[in-house]
């Protein structure tokens, strides 16, 4: 072979490197995209919710109180009356049948609407105002166009007089879209448009903060002890060869952990933040002690022998100078695998945090679900209007772990300017 | 004629299963310079760091034999390395500040040994170091920037400056100059000069100018053994040994 025909070989060699380096991640950003246009298309809707403009006569026969009642004695009034005569005053019905699909357009809360609407003024006895209830699951996804209107009548879900409302209404300009307050705000409901990721969002941070507060001081002092005290000899090796192995091991083996141990031996609480955030942490301490390591091993020995050199003890040099230097490491480590704790679906539905929860928890021993479990939940509901629900949820988890692995990156990238 | 200072007695050193030095028995002499020479792995820096004990962060690292300070035996379990190193100052080949403020690079030794208890007491100690350092002037106006910033000399007369601060008695150096340009290196130099009006000093280093020109006693390590040791003029100009002789000149090495 000649040198020029070496030559072309060597550089034909990296031109094809290149390109099936710039093909692999060309098909990677395709898939990444593939999924978020479906996440995104599917899920984008549920932050909005349909509204039926009615007008509220608060009728004084029908209401027992009086404007300016104490608060608690609204709260336990009746509403349930003056709801009925306002949503058939949407459209006339002819007999009860009509009255009934006439009243299953709107929310099964309408009356707690109309009650926070008194509520919020407490003088509107004998007034007439107009509200915006929100609409039916139903409605909801036809008038989001995610429902197919040309079915024969016996295979909807909503019939032909309830199709024809809906159209009178929109004509009239009845029917808009709101910001879904519920989609935030509420627990998990079996009416798609009362169901919300509240309960969900909080019971996730709870168990965030719980292994947080359990998994880092542990993972970071068992690092320094290892890395910077512990002898090198047969034991150390085999601790850390079970560090990477635990690292390893499918979560789910980690949930039947907790199962048999928090649940049936000590018996913690079920379905509580408190046991997830156990779970979890147990299951990112490996992972969070093997980047802590890995940074702790990074700082230089030099400046560990710098400090020694001016009589600093071991603690000294390991606490003043290494462990502050390889702070963004460990942070960054920390953050991620809390990130990855967050999205963990199979321990939690272990410990049976797959519980149908309304209530959203206030403390950690409440029962409670969370992002990934709700995701879960959901997927496997029929009613339309939790497709779009399990899309929204997938993005606020995806946005979280992003936000996540931001600070992570921006943390390793703001202190470790500091080296040079 | 000085004093004798540090005194080893038969020692060996063991990486291991390898050894590294074997029975050396080296007298360094108080305020003077003493120069290590001889080929790379021949055990020059292994010496040194006994001094100070520093081969203990070795995990497999064996040192047999004595070596005594002012007639106090240092090879020893019992011994605090803390204050010994408080005694024995160390700069290293590569210049190694703290990633931290000039301020605070000299200033940690004073205040982990209670040295400065007051702030006018350390800035007192940060000016005193780097003007024996010779670093005073060029870095006066910045003491809150980082000491990772300077230029490699400077960083290297930081770390002498960081090594004094503590006010120790000897002072090891272990090729302080060989990641310097030739400049840098004269500066160091001269501040090897006028340092060992107060100090011990030890200096290991592959050039043999250089020894000539610090250093007042020399001392030629070969494979782990000291061949030959001896006022620095006679060794460089006229050794006893074969192989000093054709070390210096070059034949090998």
């Amino acid at each position: 072979m000649t040198k020029e025909q070496r030559l072309k070989k060597r550089h034909a060699a990296e031109k094809r490197f290149r390109l099936y380096g710039l093909t692999s991640i060309l098909v990677a950003l395709v898939f990444v995209l593939i999924l978020v246009n479906n996440i995104f298309s599917k899920g984008s809707s549920a932050f909005m919710k349909t509204v039926i403009n009615v007008e509220v006569f608060f009728d004084p026969e029908l209401i027992e109180i009086e404007n300016g009642a104490p608060e608690e004695n609204i709260r336990e009034a009746d509403f349930y009356d003056i709801t009925i005569e306002t949503l058939l005053k949407a459209y006339p019905a002819k007999n009860l049948d009509e009255e009934n699909e006439l009243i299953d357009l709107f929310t099964t809360d309408a009356e707690i609407e109309i009650k926070k609407a008194f509520l919020e003024n407490n003088n509107l006895i004998g007034k007439k105002i107009n509200l915006e209830i929100t609409a039916s699951d139903d409605i909801d996804q036809l008038h989001k166009g995610n429902y197919p209107r040309n079915l024969p009548e016996d295979r909807r879900r909503i019939s032909n007089f309830q199709l024809k409302i809906y159209d009178n209404l929109l004509k009239n300009n009845k029917i808009n879209k709101n910001f879904n307050n519920y989609f935030f705000n509420n627990g998990d409901s079996r009416d798609p448009e009362l169901a919300g990721i509240g309960g969900a969002l909080v019971g996730s941070f709870y168990s965030i903060i719980i292994c947080l507060l359990l998994a880092f001081p542990v993972a970071v002092l068992a690092s320094i002890y290892l890395e910077e005290f512990a002898p090198k000899n047969k034991i150390t090796d085999f601790i850390e060869i079970n560090i990477n192995n635990l690292a390893a091991v499918p979560s789910i083996v980690y949930g039947l952990l907790a199962l048999q141990i928090l649940l049936a031996t000590i018996q913690l609480p079920r379905s509580t933040p408190l046991v997830a955030g156990i779970t979890l942490a147990l299951m990112t301490l490996p992972r969070i002690i093997i980047p802590c390591r890995a940074s702790l091993k990074a700082v230089p020995p030099s400046i560990r022998e710098g400090a020694l050199a001016v009589g600093a003890s071991k603690f000294q040099s390991v606490f003043h100078h290494v462990v502050p230097l390889s702070l963004p490491g460990t942070l960054s480590g920390t953050i991620i695998g809390l990130a990855q704790a967050l999205g963990e679906t199979a321990p939690l539905i272990l410990i049976g945090m797959v519980a149908f929860v309304v209530d959203i928890p206030s403390t950690p021993i409440d029962p409670s679900s969370s992002l990934p479990v709700q995701v879960y939940l959901w997927s496997e509901s029929a009613e339309r209007g939790f497709v779009e629900k399990t899309s929204a949820t997938i993005m606020m988890l995806l946005s979280f772990l992003i936000v996540m692995n931001f600070i992570a990156v921006y943390l390793r990238q703001k202190f470790e300017k500091r080296w040079n | 004629m000085s004093e004798v200072k540090i005194k080893s007695n038969n020692l060996n050193v063991f990486y291991g299963d390898k050894q590294a030095l074997f029975d050396v028995n080296l007298d360094l002499n108080e305020k003077e310079v003493t120069a290590l020479i001889g080929p790379s792995g021949c055990g020059k820096s292994t010496f040194i760091r006994c001094i100070n004990r520093m081969n203990d962060v070795i995990d497999i690292c064996k040192v047999t034999g004595n070596i005594e300070i002012d007639g106090v035996e240092i090879n020893d379990e019992n011994l605090d390395v803390v204050s010994l190193r408080e005694r024995v100052g160390m700069v290293f080949q590569k210049p190694n500040p703290f990633p931290k403020s000039i301020y605070d690079n000299i200033s940690y030794g004073p205040k982990i040994h209670g040295k400065g208890e007051t702030k006018s007491e350390l800035d007192e100690i940060v000016e005193r170091s780097l003007k024996k350092a010779a670093l005073w002037e060029e870095v006066k106006d910045r003491l809150d920037e980082p000491g990772t910033g300077l230029s490699g000399g400077q960083q290297q007369r930081l770390c002498i400056a960081r090594a004094i601060s503590v006010n120790p008695e000897v002072i090891l150096m272990d090729e302080p100059c060989s990641a310097l340009d030739p400049i840098a290196t004269a500066k160091i130099e001269e501040l090897i000069d006028e340092l060992k009006k107060t100090y011990t000093i030890v200096i290991v280093t592959h050039s043999m100018a250089q020894a000539v020109r610090v250093s007042q006693k020399t001392g030629f390590f070969h494979l782990g053994k000291l061949i030959e040791v001896g006022k620095t003029e006679k060794i460089f100009k006229n050794p006893d040994n074969k192989m000093t002789q054709d070390y210096i000149t070059g034949r090998f090495g």
